[in-house]
């Protein structure tokens, strides 16, 4: 599904080149969760915009679902990104003047759906959420837990390869970061991948896998025992 | 697709009203400054004789005396634009043009007959000759011109002004009625259609941006009715003429009127020249014509720009404009410029969620098209205010000049519209640029 082989990024100024991640070696098969933590600067941020192919890496190989992503013009990765990955912010990134609706289609928006497959598209992934009904309001008229529920419904909405999420309870308190979790989870056990990006190693420990990033090197935990159902 | 970038567009303007408000107004004020500029430049020198004016011309001759010259500019000697009745009379009556005639003008107080004395008014009479009609394509709403016969025998008759023949007769056919001039009763033989030729090419400069006269009489009228007010009119000797006739006035080299002749082509401009050196050369023989033979042929257009009427002047105002209009849109570039850089993570999480560079471009594109238009909009409406402030300042000018034609305002929206496009294109192109991984955090 997602394979990295001997990748690496470095960022160069002029005079200093700053080694943001070691190469490394990763496959996420097909319905995985893996969390990846790590403290803060480690590289974790570049890490997932690789993956994202929101950033280039310097050395390696990436293969996303077959292909091969090196040396793709900016329209084919824009391509790739809409139909293989959907995003999840920890600041949920909805547009304030864009009602629930329109937020969550936005996606589909840059593929060539008709009109009714957009709405049944996004109506499908608003009932996912729970949020259906809610469809004409705004995001500030929205609790931090249904922004994030939104935004993963805009994830959604274009049946992604997998999901890439970048802290994504890291603004909300405990029971909503939970309901969050679990709603992940649901969408994990219906066969979508997941690769989350977090510092709290409790919500890493419901993942299937765990991916350390320490000063740039990537190494691999072993496999929690309390691994999700 | 373009209709949901035209939507976002719309969005995104309403969310900064005041920033998108400041961006229109901007561009509104710079294309209502050139618009009004080019719009009063535009109708002054625009062609007053569509599709004739390069065979119809001004006759201008080297009658003066011997001892000064008429007048010197820049070293040069100058001769009269206007020409002597002697003159006119002689080259009329040899014909040799398509059509010519030469135009007087006086003042007198006029009513319609059945108006009573009370309601006379003072207005300007233009004497000319029937060809003067044909020759500038002066169209008629009732009638015609009078017959060369009128003209020969200088008869009572007038061509009136439509708006002159709505004021003494309500607007009806007036033909067959009469007007009093002074003690005169002329017969209407023609009323005019609307007809304000812009600028009024055919007499003074000074009269380039007034309004026709109202009435027009046959020159030979007026010689015969001797009516010559040397207080009224332009004029010029270089005899001295106190005390003189008016036979004596008129047989002598005194310029008054203007001589106007509409050739077949433009190639017959040398031949009708030689035609008038010859006629110089004549009257030389005859003891007129002292000094050198400066004579020449004007078109209107050569006409108006050695009488200054067309004048770079004109094209320094509006270069003023646009440079002002260019200052305009170098500011609503840089107003672009913050408000789609303010909108740099909205831009990061649809480049995330697969727009393309391209996708961001035609997005930003229809808001620098909407900003165009809303400010093509009102800046016709700011230009047509201006019109009317400076047809308020200017009242003594033909107010068809300060009008906007459907070409203009076109014009205008397309200028804004493109203007604001090829302006913000910078700034499109920087919002392009943005990493969208830069932006993700910050929503």
């Amino acid at each position: 599904m997602l394979k990295m082989s001997k990748l690496a990024k470095a960022y160069y100024t002029d005079t200093v080149k700053t080694q943001a991640l070691q190469p490394f070696d990763l496959e996420v098969k097909q319905g995985e969760f893996v969390a990846v933590i790590g403290p803060s600067g480690s590289g974790k941020t570049t890490f997932l915009n690789i993956a994202g192919l929101l950033e280039d890496y310097c050395e390696g190989q990436y293969t996303l679902d077959g292909k091969d992503v090196t040396g793709l013009s900016d329209k084919q990765k824009s391509r790739l990104r809409n139909e293989k990955i959907g995003f999840i912010f920890q600041g949920f990134n909805l547009i304030p003047e864009l009602n629930l609706f329109d937020n969550v289609e936005m996606p589909l928006r840059y593929r060539s759906f008709s009109a009714s497959e957009r709405k049944q598209r996004v109506m499908d992934a608003l009932q996912q959420v729970g949020l259906a009904s809610r469809k004409d309001h705004y995001p500030q008229q929205l609790s931090g837990g249904q922004q994030q529920r939104v935004a993963i419904a805009r994830a959604l909405a274009g049946s992604p390869a997998f999901l890439l999420a970048d802290e994504p309870t890291g603004n909300l308190d405990s029971k909503m970061a939970d309901g969050i979790m679990s709603l992940l989870k649901d969408i994990n056990a219906k066969g979508t991948s997941i690769l989350m990006v977090t510092h709290d190693t409790e919500q890493a420990s419901q993942a299937q896998r765990i991916i350390e990033i320490r000063d740039g090197v990537l190494s691999e935990r072993h496999a929690p025992e309390q691994a999700i159902a | 697709m373009l209709t949901y970038y035209f939507k976002l567009a719309w969005l995104s303007l309403r969310k900064t009203p005041l920033l998108s408000m400041l961006m229109v107004s901007t561009i509104a004020l710079g294309i209502a400054a050139a618009m009004v500029t080019y719009t009063v430049s535009y109708m002054k020198t625009k062609d007053p004789l569509p599709g004739k004016s390069d065979r119809v011309f001004t006759v201008q001759l080297s009658v003066w005396g011997p001892d000064q010259p008429y007048l010197m500019v820049d070293g040069q000697e100058e001769i009269p634009e206007m020409v002597s009745y002697r003159d006119a009379k002689n080259l009329k009556a040899a014909g040799k043009a398509q059509r010519e005639s030469a135009l007087g003008l006086f003042k007198m107080m006029s009513r319609a007959e059945e108006q009573t004395q009370r309601d006379s008014q003072m207005r300007m009479i233009r004497t000319t000759h029937n060809d003067f009609f044909a020759m500038f394509d002066v169209p008629f709403l009732y009638g015609g011109a009078w017959s060369e016969q009128d003209d020969r025998a200088g008869n009572r008759v007038v061509v009136i002004t439509k708006a002159l023949n709505e004021e003494l007769f309500g607007g009806v056919n007036s033909v067959g009625r009469h007007i009093v001039l002074g003690d005169s009763l002329m017969q209407v033989v023609g009323v005019m259609d609307d007809w304000f030729p812009i600028p009024k090419f055919y007499y003074l400069s000074s009269h380039a941006y007034r309004d026709p006269e109202s009435i027009f009489a046959p020159l030979e009228y007026q010689i015969n009715q001797e009516i010559f007010s040397r207080n009224d009119v332009t004029w010029a000797c270089w005899q001295d003429i106190e005390d003189v006739s008016f036979s004596d006035f008129m047989a002598s080299d005194c310029v008054w009127l203007f001589y106007w002749v509409e050739l077949e082509s433009d190639a017959n401009r040398a031949q009708y020249m030689d035609f008038i050196n010859a006629y110089v050369e004549q009257q030389k023989q005859a003891g007129r014509f002292a000094r050198e033979n400066l004579s020449r042929l004007f078109t209107i257009e050569e006409y108006l720009r050695w009488a200054k009427v067309l004048s770079n002047e004109n094209d320094m105002a509006v270069w003023l404009a646009f440079a002002f209009l260019l200052a305009c849109l170098l500011n609503c570039m840089s107003l672009m410029m913050t408000k789609f850089y303010g909108k740099g993570s909205e831009i990061g999480l649809r480049r995330a969620v697969g727009a393309s560079r391209r996708d961001i471009c035609w997005q930003f594109l229809c808001e620098a098209f909407l900003v165009g238009l809303f400010g093509g909009v009102l800046g016709l409406l700011f230009a047509q205010l201006g019109l009317q402030l400076v047809q308020q300042i200017f009242t003594y000018l033909n107010a068809t000049i300060m009008q906007m034609d459907l070409r203009i305002m076109l014009m205008t929206l397309g200028l804004s519209v493109v203007t604001s496009i090829l302006f913000g294109l910078w700034p499109i192109y920087r919002a392009a640029q943005i990493q969208p991984s830069s932006q993700l955090k910050s929503l």
